[in-house]
């Protein structure tokens, strides 16, 4: 792969670029999924390819291809070339110069590979396992798989940079219906890690099912202005949407509710967000992002107060200032954005039952869904639906369901009044969040 | 090796090879696609990238297990591994299913013509329509701040075999325009969005589009600025045509794809015949629509594409089925086997689901009604098909008051439950419109669209900030 890299880059500034960079990457990944006691899917994957972005009097063009023969490299570069034609001139698009080494964080466990598919069969089906003998109200577990990837990533450019490195990973998850006088609620939980021996199949199947089961019976409730209190799944997803507020890219471009408000109290005291690319427990970490710079740890909030914000190459040089190590790729298909890493939200925590304990009126939300539609990070507003307990004089009692909570993102954020100590990591966007109390949110229901 | 280089032979035998430990079902997907993607924002043209990708996935079944392996390397050696890797997991069976020769390859009959290949088209021609949406949206209003507008073309060449004997292939084009405006006033900030999408070629572009497009996106952002808290709590709620068919799409139509069924996850299992709506609901899902974004010759497993009626007068008549689940519940294909490319395995996904049109006039609707919300447009939303709740956003509402749009309202979203709130819909329009979208399942993306008129649903709960 190497060789195709650097054959690319050769190839791509012999044929006209001023400045050139690729990406190549190469994986393999497993994923089992088992339903009944039996698999239900087994699929194995190798996976490749190469990314070209080049620079021509001052415009970027990108092109990218599975196919690494020498043929389909040409096609590439020519692809690249003309479509740098046709961009608009960009004076901050720009190489990052080879300055630091690369971040030291281990993102590879051999371990990930010793294991057999029979290892990773048996996983899926501890998940299921736990899950359906946690509670005889569980109807099925719609889904439980273990899924994993090991992956190489190259990167070089004109400029001088060149770098490599080996990530894996691992997870099971299930996802868990549970049945009660014709009601249906269901329950999603996650384990992360490494290599499969990270993993707790018997935790993931145990709090699927227990997230399904403590909402059956659910009613809708008033529709009021109450406290909230937003368990770790939950708050992973607001602060996952609320990151793009938290970008360069989006500041630049009139679309974050965070522009111009460095150094102002735009949270709750107490609340610090971080966004960690080398934390040595985040998924996301590595030793460098998507243009070949340094992963590192980024303050976001700290106490309660804007820092900054996120930036790749190109946002940095707009703003006169460096990368804070965020230029991240989907895949090598797509040209650097800009984007978080591991959002780490961290603060004064108070135990989960006292702060339950000291609410009158409130919800603890377990499930949210419509997120990523009902959430609106340029206008800040949002209105999702909402499952969870209420809690009435201090005590999680009747499960809701059918609510809606609304609000606007910065409102919620300053009305954060408490954390809990039950800080985990949420997979999807890597986010390390406890529980947060949020006062004063309107709930919708009856 | 390129996708034309597979023969029958070749993929005949890497079908057997999948088979010889056991199996009742092994296929070879092949694709090739190529795809180009303009954006523009902040008054630049800032992203042309373009690429091709290639590649092949196997898949063998036994009962209801399905071995699945891919790979991006279109070679001999390759596909023997392919087919070894899912025949391991059978090792020591005695042999699967027979497998059918295969004849010629036959192409699909496409269901539309595309009159201009984007490919032959010169980038700069589609820069250029992306520039005229900027400069419309932004003279639309002198609060309009920023426009995000993209292209998208993709061409995707396909090739299935199984061991059934289907040998097909598929050349698909598909077009997308959108446009998203940010509008910003006195501190307040609102977006808007509209799209074009088809599965046909550059023909459907030009200045004029990319405007009109522009113009409605921008009206939206703009309108929305002036808008209020929503309410909060039950109420009476008209359905915008178009977008407003994701409703139907959330509330029921995931609930009727057949994995679901088979898994008893979904609570339309078990209910053929019942009535699931109100009286007056026809629906339908039509992967056949000539040129439609969700449309296709053949789906993703070859099968040919078709008009499925789901819901006959509030009645629930079909499921959304593809080969896997049909086979083993002994039904005919939908054509509903889909998949986001050859890495993933096809399941059962929805094209262009729609509720049929009715008779009345939007103005009927509104006037009928005292006291409402109207979602003109939506912005998405998510569903768990197992308890049929769903929620949606609203990118677009007004309050209804005394038979009069009144106020512009934001921030709300709808919550509900498929069933309760199929059956409370009580007036439906005739002004009919498909809209294009992208759906996500399982971790795959696939495009599909929503049609849908004007409708009311009796009572639902809003979710507003008001």
């Amino acid at each position: 792969m190497i060789d195709a890299v650097d054959r690319l880059l050769e190839l791509a500034l012999s044929r006209g670029a001023a400045a050139a960079e690729v990406y190549a990457e190469q994986s393999v990944t497993r994923r089992v999924k088992v339903f009944r006691g039996a698999v239900e899917e087994l699929t194995s994957a190798r996976r490749k390819g190469v990314g070209l972005r080049v620079f021509q009097e001052g415009s970027v063009g990108y092109a990218y291809a599975s196919d690494l023969a020498d043929e389909s490299l040409r096609e590439i570069v020519d692809m690249a070339l003309a479509n740098a034609r046709v961009a608009d001139h960009d004076p901050d698009s720009v190489l990052p110069a080879p300055r630091e080494a690369p971040a030291a964080v281990e993102v590879y466990d051999p371990g990930l590979d010793q294991a057999t598919d029979e290892q990773r069969i048996d996983l899926a089906l501890a998940v299921e396992r736990a899950a359906l003998g946690a509670d005889p109200r569980i109807k099925s577990v719609d889904e439980s798989a273990y899924a994993d990837g090991d992956a190489q990533v190259f990167i070089a450019n004109s400029g001088g940079v060149r770098g490599q490195f080996r990530e894996g990973h691992c997870y099971a998850y299930a996802y868990v219906l549970g049945e009660q006088d014709g009601q249906i609620e269901t329950g999603l939980s996650f384990t992360v890690g490494r290599k499969p021996a990270d993993l707790d199949p018997q935790g993931c199947g145990v709090e699927a099912a227990t997230r399904a089961v403590e909402l059956l019976g659910a009613t809708k409730p008033k529709t009021t202005r109450t406290t909230v209190v937003l368990d770790p799944f939950v708050s992973a997803s607001f602060f996952g949407v609320l990151s793009s507020a938290l970008t360069a890219e989006a500041v630049q471009k009139g679309r974050s509710l965070f522009a111009g408000r460095i150094g102002e109290q735009v949270a709750g005291p107490g609340v610090t967000l971080t966004d960690d690319g080398i934390h040595p427990d985040g998924l996301a970490s590595a030793p460098f992002d998507g243009e070949g710079v340094p992963c590192r740890r980024t303050p976001l909030i700290a106490d309660g107060v804007l820092q900054g914000f996120l930036y790749n190459v190109r946002t940095g040089h707009r703003d006169g200032r460096d990368s804070t190590g965020n230029g991240v790729r989907g895949s090598y298909q797509s040209m650097p954005g800009v984007g978080p890493t591991n959002l780490v939200l961290s603060g004064p925590q108070v135990p989960l039952a006292e702060l339950i304990g000291g609410i009158e009126h409130g919800v603890l939300v377990t499930n949210a869904i419509g997120i990523h539609s009902g959430a609106n990070p340029v206008s800040g507003e949002f209105s999702v639906g909402i499952s969870g307990l209420l809690i009435e004089a201090g005590r999680v009692g009747q499960p809701v369901h059918e609510v809606t909570m609304a609000g606007d993102i910065v409102s919620m954020l300053r009305s954060i009044v408490a954390l809990g100590d039950d800080a985990r990591w949420v997979p999807g966007g890597s986010v390390l969040t406890p529980s947060v109390v949020i006062e004063g949110v309107s709930i919708g229901g009856a | 090796m390129q996708l034309d280089d597979l023969t029958a032979d070749l993929l005949g035998a890497t079908i057997r090879r999948a088979l010889r430990h056991g199996g009742d079902f092994a296929e070879v997907f092949a694709e090739d696609r190529r795809s180009l993607g303009l954006s523009l924002e902040d008054r630049r043209l800032e992203r042309a990238a373009g690429g091709r990708e290639s590649g092949f996935g196997v898949r063998l079944t036994s009962g209801e297990r399905t071995y699945y392996s891919y790979s991006d390397d279109l070679s001999e050696t390759d596909l023997q591994r392919a087919a070894d890797a899912v025949s391991a997991a059978l090792r020591g069976g005695a042999g699967g299913a027979p497998v059918t020769n295969l004849g010629a390859v036959a192409a699909a009959r496409g269901t539309a013509v595309v009159a201009v290949p984007p490919a032959a088209v010169a980038t700069d021609v589609k820069a250029a329509l992306l520039r005229a949406a900027d400069d419309a949206a932004r003279a639309a209003d002198p609060a309009v701040s920023q426009v995000i507008a993209g292209y998208l073309e993709s061409r995707q060449r396909l090739l299935v075999a199984n061991s059934l004997g289907a040998l097909v292939a598929d050349d698909r084009t598909r077009v997308r325009f959108t446009v998203n405006v940010v509008a910003r006033r006195d501190g307040v900030i609102q977006t808007g969005y509209e799209s074009l999408g088809k599965s046909l070629g550059f023909e459907i572009l030009d200045e004029d589009v990319a405007q009109s497009l522009a113009r409605a996106a921008a009206g939206k952002a703009v309108t929305m600025l002036d808008a209020r808290p929503a309410p909060t709590g039950p109420m009476a709620v008209v359905m915008g045509n178009g977008f407003g068919g994701t409703l139907f799409h959330e509330a029921c139509g995931h609930g009727l794809e057949a994995d679901g069924i088979a898994k008893g996850s979904s609570i339309y299992e078990g209910r053929m015949g019942d009535l699931v709506a109100s009286a007056i609901v026809n629906a339908y899902d039509d992967g056949a629509i000539a040129g439609e974004w969700g449309s296709a010759a053949v789906d993703d497993e070859g099968a040919p594409t078709q008009h499925t009626v789901v819901i006959e007068q509030g009645r629930l008549r079909g499921f959304l089925y593809d080969g896997l689940r049909a086979r083993d519940k002994g039904v005919a294909q939908t054509g509903n086997g889909r998949r986001q490319s050859f890495r993933h395995v096809p399941i059962p996904r929805m094209t262009t689901t729609c509720i049929a049109p009715g008779e009345a006039s939007v103005d009927d609707i509104v006037a009928a009604t005292d006291h409402g919300f109207y979602a003109k447009s939506l912005a998405g939303g998510q569903v768990e098909p197992a308890s049929g709740n769903f929620v949606f956003g609203v990118a677009e509402g007004y309050l209804i008051e005394h038979g009069r749009v009144t106020a512009p309202l934001r921030g709300a979203t709808l919550v509900g439950n498929g069933i309760d709130v199929l059956k409370s819909i009580d007036m439906i329009a005739s002004d009919f419109e498909v809209k294009s979208g992208i759906c996500g399942k399982d971790g795959q993306a696939v495009p599909v669209g929503t049609g849908q008129a004007t409708l009311r649903i009796a009572a639902m709960t809003v979710g507003g900030t008001g």
